[in-house]
């Protein structure tokens, strides 16, 4: 007997146990342990077992994954019941919410009910679900059960009438929403049904409380007119639908994406803990003795790699921010991700022997499909800018462009493939420790006139400025090197450059995937700034402030490392700068969020508090900023290679700074500001917008220039034909 | 099929060239491959995938240093390597002294080709494939920029630049081909093959141990920087047609050219 044991109350298996041996009920039990059966075997046979035999054999190194597991374990839950990342999109934000909760919602329900029939009642005949505790269950069912019907048309409506281009389409994807709406209707519906059979009767106890139902009670006046047996009868059959359309999406879990609701959670869990998206380190020593670099068997992968296929559910964020793929490039995120999945599934089929166990197939041996080619194209490998767009959209906390990495390290160190262009830069970097191959002895020339105090002449300073290829070689940021150094001798810093004693940071070499000639770049920089004691460094490129201050430190280089932008806040702040001197003509100024100053390192407020301390101008913010900006299409290398897929990169961006209505972009980049004074001058929009350099303001409002004084400009000719 | 490839270490092309005494002081010199034997190399290498047979060897004149650039070359892809190093016969050495010593080492190997640039990137003189092949007694085919080999290695086709146009011949090997650029586009060497070189056989020998004696027949008696060049100058004027006047003046009295 189940209730109804007070009268407000409602009777559990109404209508479907009889009194008597609960046939049904037991029925329900064994069926429920039948689905869990079948959701283990759907495990296998959906290939997910399979690929975690492959992952037991993955060999790649990887980061701490479960150091501190009580503050991962706190994140985690943060990250689920906050939805902190899902929400950062908010109208699929909203639907994943509203069908989580109200999933939830439903689960702690049927928990509760299972508790009270099958557990406290038979054991100690109590009955708690009754009075004010049943009337605020039924009423919270009710109202989650409708958020997630909400959800679900929502999502279903985004598919139907306004499907992003960025989204794609299997089959599971209509299946599991419409699914889903299927289960929650028929619920409400037997609801209705029971509603209109008992409750509706004024002499039922629970007559004047029918409102705390209210969806059941609402739905139930279609059925007004219904004989109680045509309500009984139908009940019946519905319940079952309902019953067994709820054990069949347990099942479905293992065979669909819904597989995320276990493994997203364990992928927060197990996110790297570091400062930055981490790129596999390569040991120095390892340059000595391992044979092969980089990654062309997906076994090469780390375990925590195969994970991240696992925990993918296809949502799409990385694809939606990604610059390549919004400039027509092949390369989505996402399908990296799943195409690795794939890739798995397919190897695994030649690789698993009859006993089902993984063999790991040498070079000679596998003659199948391989990972870079088949699995993933060599043009999706190179489009990648490194932005980090994709990790940090990602809810589910994967790696997408680190493993892109893994295979240029193949591509550049074990089969010298890479686009044509790239070998004059690594020769560059190789003779002259510059990407541009200029004569390394030229390096200082741009401080020429401006008395620059050299490390050499100096011997120590508190604040290293390390200038940087751009800085010093490049026309277009000399400019930006010489606002600096006169800013800094205005606030009387305490600073040297090294002259011709700077080498390449090493970034683009590293993030082509040259990881050997990065480290050799890296190690007589690392060697050079110990030889003089320096402890802090001001750089003038993003990209040298993340490879100085964070890859450094794999090669023993610890060092603290400051964006220019930081510092000159700092020296504003403090009174050591004052910009009195309003600038002309800057109009609207709109700032481009560097992506290694921004997403990589979160400096998004020292830019745009320096271009408001210039007083000049007004700042609007493009469609895409902070966190969501948009590359400039030079990061990863991309700055070195021709951009022949698609359309440009630095085109879009200086399109978006137009469409803000900006007059002036501001960069804190030399990549970004050489991009979009290109994409001004590719798409003749000289008279509408001028791109320049924060730091050239911040001189000009000091009552300073960026001339490059005449003693820098004669001496040598110019050496333009080093780049031919 | 086998070849060898004389390879010239000079200085990297954006080097800033300080002049000390009779040659160029070698200090904070980054040191590199001369780029037209990198193209010798190149083709070596191809010829021998093409031919899936053979060997490269890497012939060289030079100091210590120079093992470095043989290195590189070894890391491309070629098989062994001799080392004449003698940097008291290199110091002197002209155009004539080095072929001499290019000749005596290549004469002790097996060889169908011999490869080299069309001139160093360093002094430019551009004689040594010429003087090489006379002491090799064998043709030789200068600014090569195609070549294809017969399938029995008797001969072989060759493109070469000349002044406005291309000049198609037969040669019969053995021969001696420079490189002009264009005929390849030089590999990157790999990281296995740069761990690989480090263990390929590099045969050191003294000028002496193959039995060169000649000395130089020239001798540098002044080296010197070009004049530096000018900033370049608009020409200024009311109009076009005074610009033009001006600039005529300009080209008649100052360059001296009209």
């Amino acid at each position: 007997m189940h209730g109804p044991q007070a009268e407000i109350s409602r009777e559990i298996f109404w209508n479907i146990v009889g009194p008597g041996f609960p046939v049904e009920q037991v029925l329900l039990y064994i069926l429920v342990v039948g689905a869990i059966l079948l959701f283990v075997r759907g495990l296998v046979k959906s290939g997910f077992v399979t690929r975690l035999k492959v992952a037991f054999e993955a060999t790649g190194s990887d980061v701490e994954r479960v150091n501190d597991p009580w503050s991962r374990l706190w994140y985690t839950l943060v990250d689920i019941f906050a939805h902190r990342k899902i929400l950062k999109e908010p109208y699929q934000g909203a639907f994943h919410f509203f069908i989580f909760y109200g999933f939830l919602a439903l689960l702690i329900t049927t928990i509760i009910v299972f508790l009270q029939a099958d557990v406290i009642w038979p054991i100690w005949r109590v009955w708690f679900m009754k009075d004010g505790f049943y009337l605020g269950l039924s009423l919270f069912a009710d109202i989650f059960g409708l958020l997630a019907i909400i959800g679900v048309l929502m999502a279903l409506a985004r598919r139907y009438f306004f499907k992003p281009k960025w989204l794609d389409e299997k089959g599971e994807d209509n299946v599991i929403l419409w699914y889903i709406l299927a289960i929650l209707v028929t619920g409400f519906i037997i609801e209705a049904l029971r509603i209109q059979a008992t409750e509706v009767n004024p002499a039922s106890p629970m007559n004047p409380y029918i409102w705390f139902s209210p969806v059941g009670r609402t739905v139930a006046f279609i059925f007004a007119g219904m004989s109680e047996v045509a309500l009984r009868d139908t009940h019946k059959v519905l319940w079952w639908v309902h019953v067994l359309g709820a054990l069949g999406f347990i099942i479905y879990i293992a065979y669909s994406k819904l597989i995320h609701i276990l493994m997203t959670p364990v992928n927060i869990f197990l996110r790297p803990d570091t400062d930055q998206p981490p790129i596999r380190t390569m040991p120095p020593e390892m340059f000595e003795t391992a044979e092969s670099f980089g990654i062309h068997n997906v076994e090469e992968f780390s375990w925590k790699d195969f994970l991240d296929n696992e925990a993918c559910m296809r949502c799409g964020r990385c694809v939606e921010v990604c610059p390549a793929f919004n400039t027509d490039k092949p390369l989505l995120p996402r399908d990296v991700i799943q195409d690795i999945r794939s890739y798995v599934n397919q190897k695994a089929q030649i690789a698993l022997d009859p006993n089902g166990t993984y063999q790991v197939l040498a070079d000679d041996q596998y003659t199948g499909p391989a990972l870079i080619g088949d699995g993933i194209s060599k043009d999706t490998i190179w489009a990648c800018t490194t932005c980090m767009g994709c990790v940090d959209a990602c809810p589910a906390y994967i790696l997408q462009f680190p493993k892109l990495i893994d295979l240029r390290r193949y591509l550049v160190m074990m089969e010298s493939d890479f686009p044509a262009e790239v070998l004059d830069v690594f020769k560059g970097m190789e003779n002259n420790s510059n990407p541009w191959g200029i004569g390394a002895h030229t390096r200082a020339d741009w401080a020429k006139g401006l008395d620059v105090p050299i490390m050499a002449e100096k011997g120590e300073a508190e604040y290293l400025f390390y200038v940087g290829c751009a800085g010093a070689f490049d026309d277009l940021n000399k400019k930006v090197a010489i606002s600096l150094v006169k800013l800094f001798k205005l606030a009387g810093l305490d600073f040297a450059i090294l002259g011709t004693e700077e080498g390449c940071c090493g970034d683009s070499a590293k993030k082509i995937g040259n990881e050997y000639l990065y480290q050799a770049l890296a190690t007589a920089n690392i060697e050079v700034f110990k030889s003089y004691n320096v402890k802090k460094i001001i750089t003038l490129c993003p990209h040298g402030y993340n490879t100085l201050k964070h890859d450094y430190k794999e090669l023993g280089g610890n060092f603290q490392v400051f964006h220019y932008t930081e510092i000159l806040d700092t020296l504003i702040k403090k009174g050591k700068i004052q910009l009195k001197h309003p600038i002309e003509n800057l109009g609207t100024i709109t700032l481009h969020d560097s992506c290694y100053l921004g997403r990589y390192n979160k400096i998004y407020d020292q830019p745009r508090t320096l271009l408001k301390a210039l007083k000049s101008g007004s700042l609007v913010e493009m469609e895409d900023h902070h966190a969501k900006s948009f590359c400039c299409g030079a990061g990863g290398g991309r700055m070195w290679m021709e951009e022949t897929l698609g359309t440009r990169i630095n085109q879009k961006r200086t399109q978006e700074a137009l469409d803000a209505g900006a007059k002036t972009v501001c960069t804190a980049c030399p990549f970004c500001y050489t991009m979009i004074s290109d994409g001004i001058k590719e798409l003749e929009l000289e008279d509408k917008l001028q791109a320049i350099d924060i730091a050239q303001l911040v001189v000009r409002a000091a009552g300073l220039d960026d001339k490059i004084p005449k003693a820098a400009e004669s001496g040598e000719p110019k050496q333009e034909e080093a780049t031919e | 099929m086998n070849t060898v490839v004389c390879l010239k270490q000079v200085p990297d092309t954006e080097t800033l060239i300080k002049i000390a005494g009779t040659g160029i002081a070698t200090d904070g010199i980054k040191w590199v491959i001369s780029p037209y034997d990198e193209f010798a190399v190149e083709e070596a290498l191809k010829m021998k995938e093409k031919m899936k047979a053979g060997n490269v060897t890497i012939v060289s004149l030079g100091p210590d240093r120079a093992i470095e650039s043989i290195r590189t070359a070894l890391a491309m892809g070629a098989d062994t390597a001799v080392h004449v190093n003698d940097a008291a016969y290199y110091e002197k050495a002209d155009p004539f002294a080095t072929a001499a010593a290019l000749a005596a080492a290549v004469k002790g190997l097996e060889y169908d080709a011999v490869f080299l640039g069309k001139q160093a990137m360093d002094d430019d003189s551009g004689q040594v494939p010429a003087m090489l092949g006379e002491l090799l007694g064998i043709p030789v085919v200068t600014q090569v920029i195609k070549i294809e080999v017969a399938d029995d290695k008797s001969k072989a086709s060759v493109t070469r630049e000349v002044e406005g146009g291309h000049a198609l011949l037969d040669v019969s090997l053995p021969a001696v081909f420079s490189a002009q650029k264009g005929l390849n586009e030089p590999r990157y060497a790999s990281l296995p093959g740069i761990m690989k070189a480090k263990k390929k056989p590099v045969d050191v020998k003294k000028a002496a141990d193959l039995g060169v004696s000649d000395g130089p027949k020239t001798v540098v008696k002044e080296l010197s920087l070009p004049p530096a060049r000018q900033a370049g100058r608009i020409i200024q004027g009311d109009d076009a047609k005074a610009k033009a006047a001006a600039l005529a003046k300009a080209l008649h009295d100052e360059v001296k050219i009209i």
